[in-house]
């Protein structure tokens, strides 16, 4: 009986956990998160040569790019139905006309689109992407080549060891090394 | 593990697998981030951008000052409010209500939607269509018959287009706006008359005095402006070539402004008049007046030093030398208020007033009647009483009530609340659930002035002009709109209006302020200015012969008490309107230090007869009312004197404000001022006795001397003149000094200017997310300020007296900090640029470097406190809220120094001298603070910095502190 017990408990536990582990992988494996809309940066950086500041039009005056207003995406897509044809979004196949519908419909709603952040900082790190971008930092740097991506993931762990990395090696001279290494700088 | 006999799988056994391989999928599966949503806008908002601020200029309507401001705006949300320094009243400045003001706009309490009062005497939401066609059909309903004079409108002093609209329309319905101010100082307007034969209320010049003799007039705190006269105040009254002006402050109670003067002459209630006519006396007969005083000698010669100081408690010696130095100084003025208002000879006593600066030659000087003050305008006390005789004999149909609430700010004795009871139908605009409001069949919600296009002229030369800084919160409409709408539903209103929104109607009228020309080109110019601002002319006046004719009568009172009972109005709540707000009601009053609460003021003495101590209950009962409340012993009253301030004792007004403290108004008769027929507010007298109850006294200091160590300096005036020895000596250290490049950040802290006001208390609150613990997490000193105003009691040559020292604490980002060394986790550390860094995000809580502070400035985070939505709405995105077991303190608005940066590196410069303020440098109103870089030595704070007068607190701690305190100038003995 104890024996049953231990055999029972074993592939119990290994189950938990790999279920647990799937969960936790879902959200930071190589795929990103699932978007409401199946938005390709791809289609719409790399294919319609579109600047990523036409869209996330406040990263170099604020600390904040911007995600475009529904307005705005409807700005090219009350044009632009998109083709009626399947498309290998990273290994899903989806319709583009389908998916342009759905930007439709949410502007008809006059709903915004409840679009799933893949990057996060937590509220006590004041990170500003004017200061970045006027330094003349490529959004690729930090991003990845996010005009390669369908579905848009995280590249870099965005973590205090990735900031600081990139904070020492391109510091200007002492002065500008010590700024950038001061806590205040970013945490108040 | 144990089995069972039927061989199955025990109960206990089976938890523990499920704990197991549960608790492995919790660790593994739970652990990742919640999912973040970024939710863009439909439609995106002209002119706002995501991350940065915008900035609105407005008018504050906290009080009838009319204060210009500035609010800064977030994503569409008002976070902060700022003076606005192009207005000529306030010039920049705040107090700590407007800074409150927000809590009001963001209130959890306000009114959501319409209410329409049921059958069952229950209020029920309702749309604004239904409520508004409601409105009309009572209005109609009213109207029924041909009756006319049965609908009045009851509003505060709304001086501006809605009151002329309010009056264009009462016109056409028969009816009579009336404009109510608690505080209406009539006797003044009325002693104007007499004196001068302008029925007005003046603007004084303080600033341009150098000798002040305040007859009660509590400018630092409620009187007639009081942020522009503690900026006068701070003018006339700091250190300039090594000379200060001097202050005199005559009242039965030494109040905030009291304890900021020079000199505090305690005066018998009610003998103020014959005090300025005894100064006059001795000015004109020791031959100091500047003018013939022609005329006067007959009337002066009744008030020998002799007799007044008999009558008035005022020792002979005092008499004389006020009048020697008020006759003497290059420009004086004397100015009365407060008490001195308050009596049933109140326009006898400021007529008095009038005559004593007619006799040193002031009026004109120093009294401007150029730019009168619109509530000059309001309805006088006696319009209120009709109107109680009125709806008692039921004449009143239809009342509409906006923006006041008499049924707390009226004495009980008037029975406001038994009269209002009687009227047919009252209506409610405000957004508030008060006292008044309660008893209202229909309630439409105002916005807050926050939220609404308006505006307000508080003197002849400015009209400000307020705009919305956002969307209303809740479902609530402006009323100049729901007037307009209602408009549409009456017959006799029907088609009176072109304008279908209350903006189409105010643009309409500022069509006749405005200079002509391109009207959108200067509206836009008024709206970016806050308003419209003229020069003042000049108006000349002269001592009219009826104010030498004039007899004056002794102060009545009523009751048989022992002691005469002051209630006065409070800096923090006003009338009662401020109690609604967390900030005021933690923001320490300045002499007690107490919070949450109501007390009555005691002198020693007296306290010693009752055999009361410092938190003991005492009931004062007066012919109208009974009141208990706490006890707080206190030098800076006269013994036969009891004072409880107004504000506190609502019995609705929401959930801070309700059921909280004592309403003084409770005690007070209905007796008016003889002349104008103002209320008198200091007439009656009390019994005081102990309940033998005893409850701690809720205060932020407990103690009141600096027990001989000396934190808040002072420098005697003979010395400053003679040139102190200031020399700036550095000790051998073991350590190299600290270097900074380009910036140190550091302060100057003036403590001659400082008058303890607490606005910078409350604008830091607001500014860094600092949270509201409440009176019992205060008890246990858990309060979170990261600046207080520490206030010291000292004993003075004089044996009576006594002399107050304010002294602002906040975090001296020292250079030397103990604070750093003992944190086990780097959360504390010495930046760069001379700030004492709070990494909120390390700190682990271990709270030595609390224990290790000398100036006790850091704060601990016991709980999460929350902010009940959506008073959450005002928190500033750029400063982390702050969560349980974590230490807080001030980093001078380090977010705002980043900020400056930012904007500084656009342009590949430094960040210059007076660039941005911090925030509790841009509250004050008395410039006392002045923040800036010490590695710049242009820079004020650089050259404050080794001023004569400046010390480091604590020095000798070897703190090494970034903050320079300027010492206090002390008179020397006359």
């Amino acid at each position: 009986m104890r024996n049953r017990i231990k055999i029972l408990s074993l592939p119990t536990l290994v189950l938990f956990t790999l279920v647990g582990f799937y969960f936790y992988n879902a959200e930071s494996s190589d795929q990103g998160p699932t978007q409401p809309v199946r938005f390709s940066h791809k289609i719409h950086a790399t294919e319609d040569q579109i600047p990523c500041e036409y869209c996330h039009s406040f990263v170099d005056v604020s600390p904040i790019p911007g995600i475009p207003s529904v307005k705005k995406c409807m700005g090219c897509h009350s044009q632009i139905a998109g083709r009626d044809v399947d498309y290998d979004f990273d290994g899903t196949t989806i319709n583009i006309k389908n998916e342009i519908a759905k930007v439709r419909e949410y502007w008809a709603n006059k709903e915004p689109i409840p679009w799933v952040k893949v990057n996060s900082q937590p509220g006590y790190v004041h990170f500003t992407h004017k200061r970045h971008i006027k330094r003349g930092f490529e959004c690729a740097q930090c991003h990845g080549d996010v005009a390669q991506m369908d579905q848009v993931h995280e590249v870099n762990k965005m973590n205090m060891g990735f900031c600081i990395q990139c904070h020492t090696q391109n510091a200007k001279d002492e002065a500008e090394l010590t700024h950038l290494k001061d806590c205040l700088t970013c945490h108040y | 593990m144990s089995q069972d006999k039927k061989g199955g799988l025990k109960r206990r056994d089976f938890l523990k697998i499920i704990g197991v391989a549960g608790g492995t999928a919790a660790v593994t599966g739970a652990c990742s981030p919640p999912v973040e949503q970024i939710i863009p806008y439909v439609i995106p908002p002209e002119g706002i951008i995501p991350g940065l601020p915008n900035y609105y200029s407005s008018t504050c309507r906290e009080c009838p000052a009319g204060c210009g401001i500035v609010v800064k705006n977030r994503e569409g949300r008002a976070i902060k409010v700022e003076g606005n320094t192009k207005s000529p009243i306030n010039s920049g400045a705040t107090c700590a209500r407007g800074q409150a003001s927000l809590q009001g706009l963001y209130n959890p309490d306000r009114i959501k939607s319409p209410l329409l009062k049921n059958d069952d005497g229950r209020m029920k939401p309702l749309g604004w269509e239904s409520i508004e066609k409601s409105l009309s059909e009572k209005i109609v309903k009213a109207r029924s018959g041909d009756k006319s004079g049965n609908i009045v409108f009851l509003t505060n002093n709304i001086s501006g287009t809605l009151s002329t609209l309010i009056e264009d329309w009462m016109g056409v319905l028969g009816g009579a706006h009336i404009q109510y101010e608690t505080f209406a100082y009539e006797p003044l307007k009325e002693a104007n008359k007499i004196s001068f034969g302008i029925e007005k209320i003046p603007t004084y010049n303080i600033e341009k005095t150098d000798y002040l003799l305040s007859f009660g007039a509590d400018f630092l705190e409620t009187w007639l402006s009081p942020v522009e006269y503690t900026a006068d105040f701070s003018a006339m009254h700091s250190v300039k070539d090594k000379s200060v002006g001097k202050f005199v402050y005559i009242d039965p109670r030494a109040s905030l402004t009291g304890t900021n003067a020079d000199q505090w002459v305690s005066i018998k209630p009610g003998t103020e008049g014959v005090l300025a006519l005894g100064i006059a006396n001795v000015i004109v007969n020791e031959g100091l007046s500047s003018n013939s005083a022609g005329g006067l000698q007959g009337l002066l010669s009744n008030y020998s030093p002799d007799k007044v100081s008999s009558i008035t408690d005022v020792p002979k010696e005092v008499i004389t030398q006020i009048a020697k130095e008020f006759a003497g100084a290059d420009s004086s003025l004397a100015i009365g208020g407060g008490v001195a208002s308050s009596g049933t000879n109140a326009t006898q006593t400021l007529v008095a007033i009038n005559i004593l600066n007619y006799v040193a030659g002031n009026i004109g000087d120093t009294i401007d009647f150029g730019d009168t003050l619109s509530i000059s305008d309001v309805n006088s006390f006696q319009d209120m009483s009709s109107l109680i005789d009125s709806m008692n004999s039921g004449d009143i149909d239809l009342i509409l009530i906006h923006g006041v609430n008499p049924v707390f700010t009226l004495p009980k004795s008037m029975k406001f609340k038994e009269a209002l009871e009687k009227v047919d139908t009252i209506v409610s605009f405000s957004s508030f659930m008060d006292e008044t409001t309660e008893l209202s069949d229909l309630v439409l919600p105002d916005n807050t002035f926050l939220e609404s296009w308006g505006d307000y002229s508080p003197r002849t030369s400015v009209k400000g002009l307020t705009q919305p800084i956002m969307a209303p919160v809740f479902n609530t409409k402006s009323t100049g709109d729901v007037l307009l709408s209602i408009s549409g539903q009456v017959e006799e209103l029907n088609g009176r209006y072109v304008q279908t929104t209350y903006y189409d109607y105010l643009r309409d009228a500022w069509k006749d302020i405005l200079p002509s020309g391109d009207f959108d080109k200067e509206w836009n110019k008024a709206l970016e200015d806050g308003g419209f601002y003229e020069e003042p002319t000049k108006v000349a006046v002269s001592l009219s012969s009826a104010a030498m004719g004039i007899s004056f009568p002794d102060a009545e009172f009523k009751g048989e008490g022992e002691y005469y009972f002051m209630a006065y109005p409070s800096y923090r709540y006003y009338d009662g309107r401020g109690a609604n707000k967390p900030w005021l009601q933690e923001l320490p009053e300045a002499i007690t230090t107490g919070v949450w609460d109501s007390w009555v003021e005691v002198h020693p003495d007296t306290a010693k007869k009752l055999g009361i101590k410092l938190g003991d209950f005492v009931t004062i009962e007066s012919p109208n009312g009974t009141i208990d409340t706490q006890a707080y012993v206190y030098e800076g009253i006269r013994p036969d004197t009891l004072a409880v301030m107004i504000g506190q004792g609502h019995t609705a007004y929401g959930r801070y404000a309700k059921d909280r403290g004592v309403n003084p108004l409770d005690l007070l008769p209905v007796t008016t001022d003889q002349l104008s027929g103002g209320f008198a507010w200091l007439t009656t007298k009390v019994n005081a006795s102990r309940t033998g109850k005893h409850a701690q006294f809720v205060q932020t200091q407990y103690t009141t001397t600096q027990h001989d160590r000396v934190i808040a300096e002072t420098v005697a005036l003979s010395e400053l003149q003679k040139g102190i020895h200031h020399e700036e000596h550095h000790e051998a250290d073991f350590y190299p000094p600290r270097e900074y490049h380009t910036y140190r950040w550091g302060m100057a802290i003036d403590l001659q200017k400082c008058v303890g006001c607490g606005s910078c208390v409350t604008a830091c609150y607001a500014e860094n997310n600092i949270a509201f613990v409440g009176k019992d997490m205060v008890a246990k000193r858990r309060d979170m300020a990261w600046i207080r105003i520490e206030r010291y009691f000292e004993k003075t040559d004089d044996a009576k007296g006594f002399r107050t020292m304010y002294f602002p604490m906040l975090c001296q980002q020292c250079g030397n900090a103990p604070c750093e060394p003992v944190c086990p986790v780097f959360a504390t550390y010495h930046n760069p640029e001379g700030l004492n860094g709070m990494v909120y995000n390390r700190c682990v809580g271990t709270r030595y470097c609390a224990n290790n502070c000398t100036y006790k400035v850091r704060k601990f985070n016991w709980f999460t406190y929350k902010w009940p939505e959506p008073l959450d709405w005002q928190l500033n995105p750029d400063v982390t809220v702050r969560s349980k077991g974590v230490m807080e303190k001030c980093t001078f608005c380090v977010q705002r120094i980043n900020y400056a940066k930012d904007l500084a590196k656009d342009d590949s410069r430094d960040v210059g001298d007076g660039e941005f303020k911090v925030a509790c440098e841009q509250a004050c109103p008395a410039e006392a603070i002045v923040f800036g870089n010490l590695e710049d030595h242009e820079s004020n704070a650089s050259k404050l910095s080794h001023d004569d007068r400046g010390y480091r607190a604590l020095e000798f701690v070897n703190t090494q502190p970034a903050i320079t305190y300027l010492k206090k100038v002390v008179r020397d003995k006359a």
